[in-house]
């Protein structure tokens, strides 16, 4: 459902997607849509054990095959210590990485890559490489890693920027707010929840894929889906050992990322195939190794405790968490780190805080960037703990999140103590519509009537539940994002943006942005993304950051252009530019009336008169990260007697500020929501004792399909924040914290079961039940 | 995975009757394989088949009425016999309830029974079905045969159809009504477990009565004990839970990665006892 906005024009409007017509008529989009003539096909071959030294690797029969023309190992490429996360600059993710190593961390970690002429040559490579491995014990648990003598991981001794290698602790926090234990034993009354999430996958319906070639100039080309091109360029000319002049990366559509993409996996791989035989190389990973060898959501473990007042307001928070990085520290401080940063300051009356956690290697797959980022882990503990909490209070769960929540003009001391792997920012929250969105939203699904009823049908038992969440938009003191729009001679635009769309709708929503400013139709704004050749920088499309931090620096440059023209127009209609408009496709002056359309103006700064370049760049950073609200309110149905949850019915209240595109917002939460039930249903990487994935592909992992998708309501609700674009805030990761805490308030107000590890399957729901002697 | 195994395939035949298909197949020595649908030979593990041999145009589609019963053609899609009239009132609907629990219309568009039947996976839904309904196949190799689906399962079927084809599938008239049941962990998936019961009422007593469970995690079975407890007696709710807890307290589970033997063990009864109710009802008990 939109709800109007106060503003006219292209912002707020659901226009057509600008790649809509493309997508919709199946034209060759994709990264790997476009071949290269003479492409050479790349292959890895992945570590068949989860922790072995490599003793000797012998290539010669490989070599041997007909067509292969590269093969890569740790004996002839050089060692450089890296992070495969794609974040700015200071990397916040250790150097734990290197493109091969001596020594393999988990079953499909990287030890050769082969370039052939044919897939059957790289293949028949791959398995004449011939490995000898000295089997070393693994590490298959977050809290075998942390055991006395466990195995040490990373004992690689060029290494950076790990917490404590020798006790496989990759990051850690400690951050005390006031005195939470005190707090605690002296609150009125507390509640607790531990809830864990295991390895899931982000499922992105387009695999990682990339080819790199040789341009005209002798450039190495790039062309990747990748949500960090920016990142892609920075750390492939270090790893490669390239100057970063001679390297372009371009970005074309994208087909979904979620996070998984905001990791450089296969381009190093193959700009280094690319170097070493001077022919184009493509390589893409099959859904298999995309489970086991790209990357993961973090699996935790997060232990909550409230205490609180008689009347509902909290004292004390505290939080411990136990993160699995795997076998790679990529993103595991700030995903550590957002667990809390996105969640404490929601509930900002508890003056008591604590925060600490610790983020451990594995021999299993590397966890890494995944919509929600910590923040999906922390709510799913925290809001359970809260539904506990109101039950102990005897009081209304939405009334206790009331009681607690922040409120514009407030602030948490949480914004300034943790920030992205290192302090954050103080800020005050200057729009916040969650007590819309908790009223609203409990309106819809029926809370008063609907929840307590334990209503039956057979076998099946009906509960609500709701859980409230927050995020932020963009990164404070890291983002940066800039874009270049310029004027053509006809009086349409060229905006030129770095920011990343990987499926949001963030080109149409940036053009949308800059067309309001200028007074036109998004059809005339032709957006160009993501290539580092043409497009001004940007951080890259990830923590929420495309509306906001990218949208700010196109608004800021339709700002300039608006001026420009302006001044053009009023040179040519001899008034003073404060008394025209642009409105409409044209300038008019309000005193006179006259008017000159665009077309006009272009074609009169192009060829005319003091002839020059209608054009600017601009930049935002990002000095605040305002976070967008929601409430979640889901009915499920339990069948007792198998442990069966249904989904029936999902509501979402957000505030995202202005909508600027409704119903791709409506969009963004309706996908996090069925991706949160994914989690909470069924979503769940298995492995086998050896450290192998057993369900590496949708045979066996599963996904909520249509079938299992229940009616989802995104309602938004508006507010306008002020330092946002026309008004604007990010929509695309908080609608998958809900899921999980929401679906597990549900089923115990069904049947008077906590779930608090995920997936809620049959099995656990009915153990629960029984243990509970239902 | 199955883009690599496809890759040694050299030759792709169109069989124009069985007796080509066997023959092609017979020329390849063991590295042919029949194609159908194709569903199972694309999850296959084989990467030693050279030679593919079509046999959807060899007049094996087909869903009809045949003494009282079914006769379905090897190679029919699920689809097809969803949107068939002569399968919609077999066995009280029987087949609308199993095949609409199968997969998902895309799948079932390509999926034939014959190829359900053969490749006969311990996690499927049609094999525990088929034993319930006492299903017979027609097959043809070097020699011609027709065996109850139970009795071949029970012995080492698989080297058989590496040489023959499934010609037809055979489901005998009951007088009563059959329905199924399925736990998954999403509407499209493989079972966690899956129930198939039908049962026959003469002068107000249960006549004949079929229990099959599957997917526990081993392929569908009968249960006669279960059988036994129904026969002769009184259809009512209070039997069938008799029999729930019958099943739970003797049938053989086990535990694989998807659900555990305890959880298997509980629930089987409950979608016996679902079956048999579902079925009660609709052979109008």
């Amino acid at each position: 459902m939109a709800v109007e906005t106060r503003h006219r024009g292209a912002v707020g409007q659901s226009v057509t997607k600008v790649d809509g017509p493309s997508l919709v008529a199946g034209k060759p989009v994709f990264t790997l849509d476009h071949d290269v003539p003479g492409a050479l096909v790349g292959k890895i071959l992945p570590s068949p054990h989860a922790h072995a030294a490599i003793v000797s690797i012998d290539t010669a029969e490989a070599e041997a095959v007909p067509g292969v023309r590269a093969i890569l190992h740790h004996g002839n490429v050089p060692r450089v210590p890296y992070t495969t996360a794609g974040q700015g600059w200071p990397e916040p993710s250790p150097y734990d990485t290197v493109l091969f190593d001596r020594k393999v961390r988990f079953v499909g970690d990287r030890v050769a890559a082969v370039a052939a002429e044919t897939e059957e040559a790289a293949e028949e490579a791959l398995r004449k490489i011939r490995v000898e491995y000295k089997v070393l014990p693994a590490v298959l648990s977050p809290e075998e890693a942390l055991a006395d003598g466990a195995p040490v991981i990373h004992d690689e001794p060029d290494a950076e920027g790990i917490y404590d290698a020798k006790h496989n602790i990759v990051a850690a926090v400690d951050i005390p707010v006031g005195d939470v234990a005190s707090a605690l034993a002296e609150a009125h009354v507390t509640a607790e929840a531990t809830c864990e999430i295991p390895y899931s996958q982000h499922a992105a319906i387009e695999p990682h894929g990339v080819i790199a070639y040789f341009d005209e100039a002798g450039r190495l080309v790039l062309r990747t889906s990748t949500q960090v091109p920016f990142h892609v360029r920075r750390i492939v000319a270090r790893v490669v050992g390239l100057d970063p002049a001679r390297i372009r990366v371009i970005k074309p559509r994208i087909g979904g990322g979620f996070g998984s993409k905001q990791e450089i996996l296969l381009e190093p791989v193959a700009a280094l195939l690319a170097l070493r035989t001077g022919r184009p190389v493509r390589m893409a990973y099959s859904r298999e190794e995309v489970f086991i060898a790209s990357r993961t959501r973090h699996p935790m473990r997060v232990a909550v405790k409230l205490g609180a007042g008689k009347d509902g307001v909290l004292q004390a928070i505290d939080m411990e968490v136990l993160s699995n990085t795997g076998a790679y520290g990529a993103h595991a401080l700030t995903v550590l780190s957002n667990v809390g940063s996105k969640t404490l300051p929601l509930y900002n009356k508890a003056p008591h805080l604590r925060f600490r956690g610790k983020a451990v290697y594995t021999n299993l797959p590397v966890a890494g960037a995944y919509r929600g980022y910590g923040a999906t882990q922390g709510y799913f503990a925290l809001e359970v703990a809260m539904d506990r909490l109101a039950e102990a209070l005897g009081m209304d769960p939405i009334e206790l999140r009331k009681r607690n929540h922040i409120r514009v003009g407030e602030t948490s001391p949480i914004f300034e103590k943790i920030g992205e792997g290192r302090e954050g920012t103080a800020q005050v929250v200057r729009s916040c519509a969650l007590a819309d969105c908790l009223r609203i939203g409990a309106e819809r699904i029926g809370w008063k009537e609907n929840r307590g009823r334990r209503r039956e049908d057979g076998p099946w038992v009906h509960g609500l539940g709701m859980a409230c969440a927050m995020q932020g938009s963009g990164i404070t003191g890291v983002d940066m994002a800039a874009a270049t729009l310029v004027m053509q001679d006809d009086g349409s635009f060229r905006l030129l943006v770095g920011a990343t769309d990987l499926g949001t709708g963030s080109d149409t929503i940036l053009a949308q942005i800059a067309a309001q400013e200028l007074g036109v139709p998004v059809d005339r704004v032709l957006v160009y993304s993501s290539d580092t050749d043409f497009t001004p920088f940007d951080t890259g499309a990830y923590a929420s950051s495309t509306t906001y931090v990218s949208g700010n620096a196109v608004l800021r440059a339709a700002q300039s252009v608006h001026r420009q023209i302006l001044d053009v127009a009023a040179a040519a209609l001899g008034e003073r530019p404060e008394v025209l408009e642009l409105a409409e496709g044209a300038v008019a002056s309000r005193k006179t009336g006259r008017r000159l359309t665009l077309g006009e103006i272009g074609h009169r700064a192009t060829y005319v008169v003091d002839q020059r370049q209608i054009a600017a760049t601009a930049s935002f950073t990002c000095p605040e990260s305002p976070p967008p609200f929601a409430a979640f309110f889901c009915e499920v149905a339990v069948d007792r007697e198998t442990g069966v949850v249904r989904v029936e019915r999902f509501v979402v209240a957000a505030d995202c500020g202005v909508a600027i595109h409704p119903k791709a917002a409506e969009g963004q939460l309706e996908g996090a929501i069925l991706q949160g039930i994914g989690h909470a249903l069924c979503e769940e990487m298995l492995f086998a004792p050896s450290g192998r994935c057993v369900n590496a592909g949708f045979f066996d992992y599963k996904l909520p399909s249509s079938l299992d998708t229940p009616r989802i309501e995104a309602i938004l609700v508006p507010s306008e924040e002020p330092t946002g674009p026309w008004g604007a805030k990010s929509i695309s990761e908080i609608g998958i914290n809900g899921p999980l805490p929401a679906i597990s308030n549900a089923i115990y107000d069904a049947v008077g079961v906590r779930l608090t590890r995920a997936p809620f399957t049959p099995e656990r729901v009915l153990l629960a039940l029984r243990a509970a002697g239902k | 995975m199955s883009g690599v195994h496809a890759r040694g395939v050299r030759r792709f035949h169109f069989a124009r009757d069985v007796e080509e298909a066997l023959s092609l197949l017979a020329a390849y020595e063991g590295r042919g394989a029949l194609l159908a649908g194709g569903v199972d030979l694309l999850r296959s593990l084989r990467v030693d088949i050279e030679g593919l041999i079509d046999i959807t145009r060899i007049g094996l589609s087909y869903t009809k009425e045949a003494r009282g019963g079914l006769a379905i053609g090897g190679t029919t899609t699920l689809t097809s016999i969803l949107e068939s009239r002569a399968a919609r009132e077999y066995g009280g609907g029987i087949l609308a309830d199993l095949l609409h629990r199968v997969a998902v219309p895309p799948l079932r568009n390509m999926a034939t029974l014959g190829g359900a039947l053969v490749s006969a996976h311990p996690w499927a839904d049609i094999p525990t079905a088929l034993v319930a309904l006492g299903a017979e196949v027609r097959w043809q190799g070097e020699k011609e045969g027709r065996v109850p689906v139970e009795e071949l399962y029970q012995g080492p079927f698989r080297g058989l159809f590496r040489q023959a084809v499934a010609i037809e599938v055979l489901l005998p008239p009951w007088d009563g009504a059959f329905a199924y049941e399925k736990v998954g962990r999403t509407g499209y998936d493989i079972a966690l477990l899956n129930a198939c019961c039908g049962v026959g009422v003469e002068g107000g007593r249960i006549a004949w009565a079929r229990v099959a469970v599957g997917a526990r995690p081993d392929r569908g079975e009968r249960l006669p004990w279960a059988e036994e407890a129904l026969i002769g007696q009184r259809p009512s709710q209070t039997l069938w839970q008799e029999v729930q807890d019958l099943v739970a307290k003797r049938i053989e589970v086990g535990d694989d990665r998807r659900a555990s033997g305890a959880w298997r063990r509980e629930v089987a009864g409950v979608l016996v006892e679902r079956a048999l109710a579902r079925a009660s009802g609709r052979a109008g008990m």
